[in-house]
Order: C-alpha cells, then structure tokens, then sequence
C-alpha cells in the first residue's frame, strides 16, 4: 500500500473505518478536533455515522448506546471532555460493554491549555470515573504506531468486554507523519450475541440479554466486582507491551518514558552515548496494564545507578515506575507540563545531573 | 531559474499541504536574496505548526512578521491582526499572506475583500499528492473550487510540495512533479515553482525540471530533532513564547 502523509488526528478517524467501526460521535476539542472534521466527511463515503452531540456527556451515553447495540463505536475528545464522559465510561464498563475512547491529552488542571501534555495519565490508569473498574491503556508514539493501536484496540475492547483508551499527548494528534495502513479489519464483534441487545428473533436465542449496571444485591454486585477483577488479572496477564531501547548495553541509567516524550529521550540517549554516558529507555505501550516485571528486571542491572520516569506530567507515571523498581535503586523524576515539551538537550542535562547524584554514593 | 513573484502573494491549500513550510521558506529565501519581505500569519484553524511558530527566526532575519498580539499567541480563537489590511493595502516588495487550510482556512480570505479591491494578488495553491485528498487531478481541482468559493477569489498558481517530511525521496519529487504538470495542462494554470528538500538539493538535478525550485529548509520540526542539525534560524518550540 502506499505511504501517505497524514496528520495523527486524521490518521487516527480513517484507521477507525479501516477497523470497521462505523459508529462515531463527538465533541470537538483542541487538540483533537480534526478527528471530528476528518471523520464528518468519510462516515457519509463509507455509509457511516458520524453525529456531533450537545456535549460530551451527551456523546459517552451514544457511545454506550451504540456498544449496547453490539456496534463498532468510538470517540475521541481531549482532556476536560474525558472528564465529562468518565460518568459514561464507568457506566460502560460496569455494564461489560467494548468501546474505544481516545484521549489526544492538551496541559491542565481545569481549561489549561492547548498545547502537548500527558498530565492525564492517572485519570486513564486509575479511574477518573467512579468505581472499580479499569482501562485498557494504549499509548502511541507515532502516527502509525496511533493507527495500529486504533486498528487493535477494536478486537481487544470486544475481547475483554470493556472501554479501551488510547492516550495521546496533543503532537500525537497534530503532526505529520507517513503512515501505510495495515490491511482493513473484516472482522465484526464474533461475541456479540453475548450481550448486544439485538433482539432475541435476530440471534435465535431464548436468553434474554439485559445491559446494566445496577446491581443492588450487595452478594450479586460483589460478585460482578470479581469478574471484573479477573478481567484485569488477565489483561496483566495477556496485554502488557513495551519498547526496549539500549537495554543490551550496561547502562548507568534507565529512563521510563512514553509516548512523543519518548522519542525526545531516544535523541538525548544518543546524544548522551557520543559523550560516553549510557543510558537505557522502557517505553511503555501500555499504560494499563504498566509493564512491571520488565521495569524490575531492567533496574537490576549491575551497572545501573539511577531510574527515571521523564513525562509530560507532575510524577504521575513515577508513582507506577516506583512501584515496579521496588525500592531496587532510587527512582527519580524529570519533566514539563505546560505544553512544552522538554528538549533533549534539557533531557540529557537531567539524566546527568542525577548520575552525578547517585554515582558519588 | 528563479521565482518571480512579486507583490502580493497569498498561500493556500489543503489542510496539511505544506503551506508554512513553503511561505515561511519562500520568505526566508527573498530577504536573503536582498527583497524587501513581509509575511502574515492568517492561519486561523490550526493550533500547531503555524507561521507564528517560526516569527522570532524570520525577525532575525528581516522579515516583518505579521501576527496576533503576544499575548494570544497560544488562544485558539480566530484573531486577525487589524495590521493584515494595511499590509494588503501598502504592501511593498513581497508580502505574503500564509492561509489556514481548505475552504474553512481560506474563508478569512473573504472577509479581507475590501482590502483587496484594486489589487490583483498572486494567488497559489500548495500541493502535496502524497496527501489523501490530493493524490489524484479530481481531487486538487475539488480543493482549488472549494478555496475559490470559500474566498472568493481565484487561483492563478499552483506550488508543487510533494513530500513525506523525512521519508521523502527523488522518487517522490518526480512523482509529484509528473502529476502537477498534469494539473497545470489541465487548468492552464502555471506552475509557479516545486519544492525540494535541502538534503536532496545534491541529488535532485535541477535541469529535470521547466520550472523554478525552492529548497526547503523545515522548520516547523517535532521537538526530538531539535538537535545536531544546524540550520540557519531555530525551529519550534525552542523558545518559550
């Protein structure tokens, strides 16, 4: 197929299609709106539904609708919009329902601003919404790695019955890449029939299926609560992906970054490797679930000395790379979240100043 | 070969065509070569990647920049800067107008109608055919009327930008080429110049093509290439605004 320029925002709407996903509703929002504008021309190509709702409260209960029905469904939004759908996808995900969120991240709390940040990493990691539910978390680090994660996130959101959420910082949304799409999903949700209300003509079945989230048998929700928590177990189990960079080297210290940050670290780690300094990266491509064990291993290599979580975010990842490291070697933190995004040459000014911390001890 | 442009020159295009890149070199290129230049931002629809994004560079360089004030800088609300009139109306040497994308960017266009009454502003639309929308003849034609409506005014240039930003080989410069030349046959429409990128400026020759070529030099860059590469202003982001 052949390589075409396209930005995130638009790569991310056709990559929907592709997935055969013909069911999106939206509110605009910088930096995610081009999604809205590039999906309002291609829905009506490929017979499609492209609806723009009063809000974005409005949009997560179409979404929960649409998925009720046993439809491909998708929506994209920026950072306060998530929080007004988090009611929508906690309903979603109590009620087992598959879904795809996507989260082009701008910087906050409240209005913030327009520019990249990825200060929404707890909001996707652990909650935002009520209740004991979690996120699939996917978070790409290009256009085309926003493209597959998009295309995957389809099957996986019907696998695991549950809203999956792809977290993109504002470049992944607003720059330009080449991209060549993977072949186009024939697949429709096998399972379906499992919970869409479909009608029991339609699927030739005596089962009534019922959508919710209520449960007032304190005995039956406690019960639900476990299955969910399975779930989970198994996405841990199942899901965890990362990318290693210079991990073959014995490198003085690991950095743990994800997303367009990620990118920035590989230029410092370069930069850092003609000085003679080197430095290893985990980038995690899911965040939900975060991958621990590969964390753990990775900082118990002899040569290193110090751990860093380096993000568009105030140590919200560092809490989670913490945790990993298990107090193996101290775990330090670097980054900006106004929107804009630290240089390598501010990368590697960091990463140096820490080595020199923890090589005297 | 050179570019003979003159007066005033309005960019436009597809969303994602390459304008900025084209104006913001086109600009840098003609002060170097000693003409007086000016340039506006009129990029109302996108949030990234604007002229405003290279300003401080092109001041350097002598270029009067022309953009909201300061302090809306990062705002994504439609301001046009009162000053973009005076320049349509005064405009002396080369004075770019550097337009957001599609008909939605270039309906500001319409809006700047009485400034434009007397004049007769070159009008050029960037094509990049490794775009979606303008692989083919059919689709730029139906980006060039929906500009036209939207701005009424008419293209009278097309600028050939075919890239994919680093991936962008000499196949991909003849490629487009080919296809807007075809354009051009087809509207009779000159084509004003093409694109090359400066890294292939050794190894694209030059007398392939009828017309002229500007080198490009990017400078709206994501912020991992911020180092190593020496240019001759500093890319985005660099700064703190």
């Amino acid at each position: 197929m052949r390589k075409v320029l396209m930005k995130g925002n638009e790569a991310i709407g056709e990559a929907a299609i592709r997935a055969g996903c013909l069911n999106y509703f939206a509110y605009p929002i910088t930096p995610q709106s081009e999604v809205a504008e590039y999906l309002s021309k291609r829905m009506p190509e490929v017979n499609g539904v492209f609806l723009q709702g009063e809000s974005e409260v409005a949009v997560g209960y179409m979404i929960f609708g649409a998925a009720a029905c046993g439809a491909r469904v998708m929506t994209t939004s920026s950072s306060p919009g998530i929080s007004l759908m988090s009611e929508a996808i906690s309903y979603i995900a109590g009620a087992e329902c598959p879904a795809v969120f996507v989260n082009i991240m701008r910087g906050g709390p409240g209005l913030g601003g327009i520019l990249p940040s990825q200060a929404d990493y707890l909001q996707a990691t652990k909650g935002g919404g009520h209740g004991d539910y979690r996120l699939l978390v996917m978070a790409p680090a290009s256009v085309q790695e926003a493209v597959e994660m998009v295309m995957q996130a389809f099957p996986l959101a019907e696998k695991y019955r549950n809203p999956i959420m792809i977290l993109g910082d504002g470049l992944i949304g607003q720059m330009m890449e080449p991209v060549v799409f993977p072949d186009d999903l024939k697949t429709e949700p096998g399972n379906k029939n499992d919970w869409a209300t479909n009608g029991m003509d339609f699927r030739g079945s005596d089962k009534r299926n019922l959508v919710r989230s209520l449960y007032l048998d304190p005995e039956v929700l406690n019960a639900q609560n476990l299955k969910l928590k399975a779930k989970y177990e198994q996405m841990k189990r199942e899901e965890i992906r990362y990318e290693s960079y210079k991990t073959d080297t014995d490198y003085q210290v690991l950095i743990v970054s994800y997303g367009t940050m990620s990118r920035v670290c590989k230029t410092a780690i370069d930069n850092l490797l003609e000085e003679g300094i080197r430095v290893a990266l985990i980038r995690p491509q899911t965040l939900f679930p975060f991958p621990e064990a590969a964390i753990r291993q990775a900082a118990s290599a002899k040569s290193c000395r110090v751990v860093m979580s380096i993000e568009m975010s105030m140590g919200q990842m560092l809490e989670d790379v913490d945790r990993s490291v298990q107090g193996r070697l101290p775990v330090e933190w670097y980054g900006k979240c106004g929107g804009d995004v630290p240089t390598p040459e501010e990368v590697a000014d960091s990463v140096k100043s820490f080595l020199q911390k923890y090589s005297k001890e | 070969m050179d570019i003979q442009l003159n007066g005033l020159v309005i960019i436009c295009g597809n969303y994602g065509s390459g304008k900025t890149e084209v104006a913001v070199n086109l600009a840098a290129y003609r002060k170097q070569m000693g003409d007086t230049v000016q340039i506006a931002d009129l990029d109302l629809v996108n949030p990234y990647f604007r002229t405003r994004e290279a300003r401080k560079q092109l001041a350097e360089l002598g270029v009067e920049v022309i953009l909201p004030a300061e302090m809306y800088i990062h705002a994504d609300l439609p301001i046009l800067s009162r000053s973009v009139s005076g320049m349509i109306r005064n405009s002396a040497g080369l004075s770019i107008l550097d337009v957001g994308g599609d008909d939605a960017g270039a309906t500001v266009l319409s809006s700047l109608a009485n400034s434009f009454q007397g004049k007769t502003p070159r009008m050029l639309q960037v094509v990049n055919p490794f775009r979606p929308q303008t692989e083919t003849l059919a689709g730029v034609l139906k980006i060039k009327s929906a500009i036209e409506r939207a701005s009424r005014l008419s293209i009278n240039g097309f600028v050939g930008n075919a890239n994919l930003i680093d991936e962008t080989t000499p196949e991909i410069v003849f490629e487009g080429y080919e296809l807007l030349t075809r354009v051009s046959d087809e509207t009779q429409i000159p084509l004003e110049f093409i694109t090359i990128p400066e890294e292939l400026r050794d190894t694209v020759s030059a007398d392939k093509f009828d017309v002229p070529i500007l080198f490009i030099q990017r400078q709206l860059i994501p912020p991992w290439k911020l180092t190593g590469r020496p240019r001759t202003f500093l890319p985005i982001f660099s700064e703190t605004g």
